[in-house]
């Protein structure tokens, strides 16, 4: 029994496990530099969405006399028609475009993950009626209907936005997730498991969907992403009515107000969003190399 | 206790454009294993036995037939309500590196079952991991080193017991071993199937053993039963020993002929059978289904299929109108 | 040994220049001297050795089984014959001495290529999946000739199909056929027929009846044993399953932790075994007859990569003869009754024997001298 310490209580062993857990996520961010850069960068986001919009005042000061400034040590990225700090209004619109990723990520993935499991698992007619509906979701053309819908609709919170975009997304996710979950069932394990007895429910969230949980990780980052280019991409086009700050925004401004693409004195204006989408990409990617390892036991032990 | 009569499943095949074809794997099977009792399914791949292993543990449907459990008829039963009596049958399966979820430590995959168990039987916390822990020390494995590892971390041999140990969770009157150490390294084999006879001796569980290695199945029934199944049809069936040692059927002297001989030690049998091999499968199914194969075929076995029928000993029954006894094992070396 | 072809020229050992062709029987079985050949992979824990220092003499004309269970190290040992040891493993040290190529692991590129087809033929693991799905077996061999530079394809085919008809399959058929349409024991005869349609007179078979079935497994294997006969070969079989290798070869080799623990004529390797892992791996085979109580369990797990001790025998963690000079001093092979083994324990009671054996003698020649002054 000496050495058996690990086993002192069942919660005592789910603490431990934990413990290992976050240690071996720590141990896999480490083996390459690019894991932790990402990491870096995708913090650094997540502290301007949180913080961001209170270290400026709720309407950012105009100046004036600085109308396009070229960059300089008090606007290092110039500043905007309006001669508002073009820093400022990257920082300020971060949580706006990040929420919304979120969101979206959040919902795909539930909805995607959910409807994929139960389609896979029950197989039957469960499967035909579901795969049928996701095969209506992947036909709903996104553009046209987000337009038509902007009509009715503002848009004003980063959320529905989320709701809107994730609702039209979640079709790829659900059809992969159930090809994973058929493959996965006819593993001995599984079978094991229905053999004991075990609940359905057990086996969906203790057997079947820890194993996915690299492939769904991925999706998650996938998705925000996916969400980031959707929803500046519709602000850039002007589709969307704004009155918040926003980086697909500031883009649209740049480009249609500025003239950014025939004069150089918006251009600043311009690639500041731009570098920070690409920032926040690169972050993502950065870390979706790393999910396979955190979630395999075998390779994040080694 | 567990019999079966007439026990039937044809599968279909898809591929073609024109519906595919079907495959019969059983055609009629009758078994039985007795409460404690050893009994060995041998045959090639696809002879069915696998099939009828996974009917017998639940697994699986079949088409026709009736298998009967303690007295109580499956087929009286709704789906549901067969399930009590399959669980106390647990499969044990062939690969055991599939057979554990790679993301769960041992304690974790022991844990569940044992915990539902003690939320039937009104038992404490503790007695689930008390209990973990003696089924580890009964397969033979420090509960102390393999509680809070990850399956890959075990050797092939220490996770197929742990697959025991976590059919064990349940308290089974049967096993059913599929090839259970065909994937495990040659000598760590022994030890496992060790495990096996001595928990059939300890605990009184009735083990169905699945193999077409046949050596493996005397070293684990000998005191049993032996059926040789071939296209989904018994051939041959009788005691262990007695099968092994003077075989009826072309089919199982063809088997027992195509074990390798232990040069230095053995020697070929004296009647050692020149085994031909499978030529196709999907010849028509008209007489005897080994017929094609078969060195000693007549007229009559292309025509008509043979029965099961007892030979000169009341125990032993094979299906051949020319049955014949052989001594095809290999013999010691004289030295 | 008989070979095919009448015009065996019987220059024994002679070097044939690889690249040209040649009829059947313009070889003779080559002989293989490995030396202290070590293979390292690489791994996060540094480099470890596969292999460590093998030495084996392989006779020509003799079918020789490589017995081993897995991370013994027999499937790297056979690719070191080839020198197609895959990154991240790398032949570190050693020579591998084919008669008629000379040490294969100074032959690179175009030679090295010339040399797997005409002098080496490697029937693979899964020789039953390592055809072209896509292809017929006849394209395929097709491709094979042209890449080996055959000139004649008519040949090539006339000389496929005779093989194949060898072992008994319809040549003409088998060539028109793709994969899906052949089964399991058939395609592993179609990979026999390309590593030797090309006459290579040195064949490699790596695991040849893994996945067969019993009754097809006896088919392959007298394939094997006629074959190798009739066409004069050199044939090497790896195999984790010690009842294969004792069906069909003459000689058997024995690994563990990549080493070679014992080498002799099959029958006294497997007759009397005399390294304790060989009489232990014997012990655990169940039987057919005798009493099944005899069968004995080796205790303990084989070693990986990872857990090969560094110095001393790398079997004592499971050996029921285990000295002290076992945890610091690696076994050097000695030769013991017509067999080399690698056991402190075996060569120390040979050795004692040898003193026993001497003192009887000098007892003797006392006694005698005694007499003789009586």
């Amino acid at each position: 029994m000496t050495l058996t310490t690990p086993l002192a209580g069942p919660p005592n062993m789910r603490a431990t496990l934990r413990r290992n857990f976050w240690r071996g996520v720590a141990r896999v961010m480490r083996r390459k530099p690019s894991r932790m850069a990402g990491v870096a960068i995708v913090c650094l986001f997540l502290l301007m969405a949180a913080v961001g919009p209170m270290l400026y005042p709720a309407h950012l000061p105009r100046d004036d006399n600085a109308l396009y400034a070229a960059p300089s040590l008090a606007h290092p990225f110039g500043t905007d028609f309006e001669g508002t700090d073009v820093l400022a209004l990257v920082v300020t619109g971060a949580r706006y475009v990040i929420l919304t990723g979120l969101a979206t990520a959040v919902i795909t993935v539930a909805l995607g993950t959910a409807l994929g499991l139960l389609a896979g698992f029950h197989r039957g007619r469960w499967d035909t009626a579901l795969m049928r509906l996701t095969d209506l979701q992947l036909t709903i053309p996104g553009l046209p209907l987000l337009l038509v819908l902007s009509t009715v609709w503002k848009f004003n919170s980063p959320l529905e936005m989320g709701l809107v975009l994730g609702l039209l997304g979640w079709g790829g996710v659900a059809r992969a997730v159930r090809s994973q979950t058929l493959s996965l069932r006819e593993r001995g394990f599984i079978e094991a498991a229905k053999g004991l007895g075990l609940s359905t429910r057990h086996i969906i969230a203790r057997e079947l969907l820890p194993s996915m949980a690299p492939y769904i990780a991925m999706n998650v980052l996938i998705a925000v992403t996916g969400a980031i280019y959707a929803q500046v991409g519709l602000f850039f086009l002007g589709v969307l009515p704004f009155d918040s700050n926003n980086w697909g925004v500031m883009l649209n401004l740049a480009v249609f107000g500025g003239g950014a693409l025939t004069s150089t004195a918006a251009l600043p204006y311009l690639l500041a969003p731009l570098l920070a989408i690409l920032l926040l990409t690169l972050g993502i990617v950065l870390i979706v190399d790393a999910m396979d390892e955190i979630f395999n036991p075998r390779l994040r032990e080694e | 206790m567990i019999t079966g009569t007439g026990v039937t499943k044809t599968y279909k095949q898809r591929g073609d454009v024109l519906g595919g074809r079907t495959v019969q794997a059983l055609r009629g099977v009758d078994f039985t294993v007795r409460k404690g009792g050893a009994v060995s399914f041998i045959g090639e791949s696809g002879c069915g036995k696998t099939t009828l292993g996974r009917i017998i543990a639940g697994l699986e449907t079949y088409d026709s037939g009736e298998i009967v459990i303690n007295g109580v008829p499956m087929s009286a039963l709704r789906p549901r309500r067969r399930q009590p009596y399959f669980r106390r049958i647990q499969l044990i399966h062939q690969d055991p590196y599939s057979a554990l979820n790679p993301t769960r430590t041992i304690h974790q995959t022991l844990r569940a079952p044992l915990t539902l168990r003690a939320r039937q039987t009104r038992r404490s916390d503790a007695w689930v991991d008390d209990r973990a822990e003696e089924l580890l020390s009964l397969v033979g494995i420090d509960p102390g080193y393999v509680l809070g590892r990850y399956p890959h971390q075990l050797s092939g041999g220490m996770r197929q017991r742990v697959v025991i140990a976590r059919a064990l969770t349940v308290d089974p009157e049967m096993l059913v071993a599929d090839e259970s150490v065909s994937m495990i390294d040659v000598s760590m084999r022994l030890s496992v199937l060790a495990l096996l006879k001595d928990l059939r001796e300890r605990l009184g569980v009735s083990l169905v053993f699945i193999t077409h290695d046949i050596a493996t199945a005397r070293y684990v029934g000998e005191d049993g039963e032996l059926y040789v199944l071939y296209r989904g049809q018994v051939v041959e069936r009788g005691g262990t020993e007695q099968v092994i040692s003077a075989p009826e059927h072309p089919y199982t002297q063809s088997l027992l002929s195509a074990i390798p001989v232990l040069h230095g030690l053995e020697q070929p049998g004296p009647e050692r059978v020149v085994p031909t091999e499978a030529l196709d499968e999907r010849h028509p199914d008209a007489g005897c289904l080994f017929a094609r194969r078969c060195p000693f075929r007549t007229e009559r076995c292309e025509a008509e299929r043979p029965a099961l029928r007892r030979g000169a000993d009341a125990s032993h029954e094979r299906a051949c109108f020319h049955a014949q006894r052989r001594s095809v094992i290999p013999v010691e070396a004289v030295a | 040994m008989t070979t095919t072809s009448p015009e065996t020229g019987g220059h024994p050992g002679a070097p044939s220049p690889p690249g040209l062709a040649g009829g059947p029987g313009d070889m003779t079985a080559p002989g293989v001297r490995v030396r202290d050949l070590v293979v390292v992979y690489r791994t996060p824990l540094g480099e470890l050795p596969a292999l460590g220092g093998v030495s084996l003499t392989i006779e020509p004309g003799t079918i020789t089984g490589i017995v081993g269970e897995s991370g013994s190290g027999k499937s790297t040992l056979a690719l070191s014959l080839l020198n197609a040891v895959q990154p991240p493993g790398r032949i570190s040290a050693g020579s591998v001495e084919i008669d008629g190529l000379g040490n294969v692991l100074e032959l690179g590129g175009d030679d090295l290529r010339q040399a797997r087809g005409r002098h080496l033929g490697y029937v693979f693991q899964a020789a039953q999946n390592s055809l072209n799905p896509l292809k017929t077996v006849g394209k395929q061999l097709l491709d094979l000739g042209r890449s080996h530079g055959a000139d004649d394809p008519r040949a090539l085919v006339r000389d496929a199909r005779s093989l194949l008809e060898r072992m008994g399959l319809d040549g003409a058929r088998v060539l028109d056929s793709h994969q899906h349409q052949l089964s399991g024991g058939m395609r592993q005869r179609v990979g026999i027929m390309l590593a030797l349609v090309l006459n290579a007179q040195l064949v490699i078979l790596d695991e040849p009846t893994t996945a067969l079935d019993m009754i097809t497994q006896a088919t392959i294997l007298r394939i094997v044993r006629e074959v190798h006969k009739e066409r004069g070969l050199t044939t090497l079989m790896v195999t984790h399953d010690i009842g294969v290798a004792a069906e069909v070869t003459d000689r058997l080799a024995v690994m563990y932790g990549g080493r070679v623990v014992e080498h002799g004529p099959t029958m006294d390797v497997i007759g009397a075994p005399s390294h304790p892992y060989t009489q232990g791996l014997i012990r655990a085979i169940p039987r057919l007859s005798g009493d099944t109580a005899e069968a004995r369990a080796l205790p303990g797990r084989p070693p990986t990569l990872g857990t090969l001790p560094a110095g001393g025998c790398v079997f004592r963690e499971r050996c029921p003869l285990r000295m002290d000079v076992c945890e610091t001093v690696e076994p050097p092979p000695v030769l013991v009754d017509r067999r080399t083994v690698a056991c402190h324990a075996v060569a120390g009671a040979r050795q004692e024997r040898v003193v026993r054996e001497e003192r009887v003698v000098r007892e003797q020649e006392r006694v005698g001298r005694e007499e003789e002054r009586a």
